[in-house]
């Protein structure tokens, strides 16, 4: 589904990515985790050309994309991303920043966007939601119709850029719960999040980076048992 | 006093033709600037260097020129090239006047949107002029609308400086009505008075404006 050879990026001087290499198989739930600084929202942002590589490869669904002849806004439509501090669009109804993209990009008739749209509200459990402002809802609310406005899109997989970082920790459970019956839905995700209970829980495949590079990758029941990586040991024993 | 009120009533139809003229001059003026501004900012945040260069250079020549000037440059030296009335002369003049501070307007309000506004709308697959049409610019032009209220408000008073290219509008009208009755203090009044009138229309339409945008979102 997505495939990451030698990735190296640089802010100036500052080489955040050294060299990553990631493969993420179709209904896969990969979580990433790591100190801050240590990359894993950069490597994120790198598999929707949020962030441009500097060296590398990426290939999805096994074609490479090259940003300079691949218009990236195709490849963005199949691969949803939920941001930290949601991105909602706040001059648009909740509905209405659903059906945004499926009626402007992909050209979807308006009525069928509703429908559809109205359906994924009621699956984020928000059924009743779809005429209010974004301004009016809780924080986990609106990463709840963040989720349903990228899976809109039918994107073949979902990054996660911290989706519960931003919300009060009674808020945290609700977005985490949609994501986990999107994962028995078998969508496949890429998950960058510091709730060790969900990464325990929901993935298959836990990714550690550390100083821009995968130190270590497993199950998440060898890896929280058993990490071997030096500082995976330390970060585990300060977060657990 | 009395003749004061005297002047002010038998002026009355006179002035009203020139504040129609002032009303012409700012109206049409104004809504050429909107275009000039917008276009001019949406060079800018492009971020394309040589557009962005021509912006500087069209904002920095404007903002660092008095308005006579301007007016002046272009009446005289239009002249040259094509003939142009008076008042086309003078609406341009006011337009690529307004248009620069009105383009420093969007630009302010384009950048001030949050940058995970442009990222979220790219992560569905939107193209850069379709996320800046649908997501970027309804929520920047809402926040221009206060900054922009008080560029009109300029630009209304700003009007009377094409008075000294023979335009008849309220200025230029005062002008000669001073001069001919010697009456300078009550004629300049009277012509304050009618711009404070105008300024107070203008002021009560953009509240209304801001009012409505604030409970239609």
């Amino acid at each position: 589904m997505i495939k990451v050879e030698q990735l190296h990026k640089y802010f100036g001087d500052l080489h955040v990515l050294k060299g990553v290499d990631l493969e993420v198989a179709p209904q896969e739930v990969v979580v990433m985790i790591g100190a801050s600084g240590s990359g894993k929202s950069t490597l994120l942002r790198c598999l929707n050309f949020l962030e441009m590589k500097n060296e590398g490869r990426i290939l999805i669904d096994g074609k490479e994309v090259d940003p300079a002849t691949t218009p990236l806004n195709k490849v963005r439509e199949h691969v949803g991303m939920v941001f930290q501090h949601f991105n909602l669009f706040p001059h648009m109804t909740v509905l209405e920043n659903v059906i945004e993209a499926p009626v402007h990009v992909k050209k979807i008739p308006r009525a069928e966007a509703i429908e559809r749209g109205r359906e994924l509200l009621e699956k984020v459990g928000l059924g009743d939601k779809g005429d209010v402002y974004p301004e009016k809802l809780s924080g986990g609310q609106k990463q709840r119709v963040a989720i349903a406005r990228a899976l809109a899109m039918e994107p073949s997989v979902m990054l996660f850029d911290e989706p519960t970082s931003a919300l009060d920790p009674e808020l945290v459970g609700e977005v985490l719960e949609v994501m986990k019956s999107l994962a028995a839905d078998g969508m496949t995700m890429v998950v960058v999040t510091h709730e060790m209970g969900f990464a325990r829980e929901v993935a298959d495949r836990v990714v550690f980076l550390d100083n821009g590079q995968i130190a270590e990758q497993g199950d998440p029941e060898t890896f929280f048992s058993n990490p071997q990586h030096p500082k995976a040991q330390q970060f585990l024993s300060r977060v657990l | 006093m009395t003749s004061f009120f005297e002047n002010l009533l038998s002026t009355f139809p006179a002035f009203m033709e020139a504040a129609w003229m002032t009303l012409r001059l700012t109206g049409v003026s104004l809504v050429l600037a909107l275009v000039i501004g917008l276009i001019f900012a949406l060079m800018k945040v492009t971020g394309v260097r040589w557009l962005g260069v021509i912006y500087n250079g069209y904002v920095g020549i404007i903002r660092g020129t008095p308005l006579i000037v301007q007016i002046m440059w272009l009446y005289f030296g239009i002249t040259h090239i094509v003939v142009l009335s008076a008042f086309w002369a003078g609406t341009i003049a006011l337009a690529i006047h307004s248009g620069a501070y009105i383009a420093e307007i969007f630009r302010g309000c384009i950048q001030s949107v949050d940058k995970g506004q442009m990222e979220a709308a790219e992560s569905l697959g939107m193209k850069r002029a379709l996320a800046m049409r649908r997501i970027i610019l309804p929520q920047a032009l809402k926040r221009a609308i206060p900054p922009l209220g008080n560029q009109f408000i300029i630009g209304l008073k700003d009007s009377s400086l094409v008075a000294f290219i023979g335009i008849t509008e309220i200025f230029s009208l005062s002008m000669d009505n001073a001069a001919v009755t010697f009456k300078q203090l009550e004629f300049y009044t009277i012509a304050g008075l009618y711009y404070l009138a105008m300024v107070a229309i203008v002021t009560f339409v953009l509240s209304r404006v801001e009012n409505r945008m604030d409970t239609a979102k």
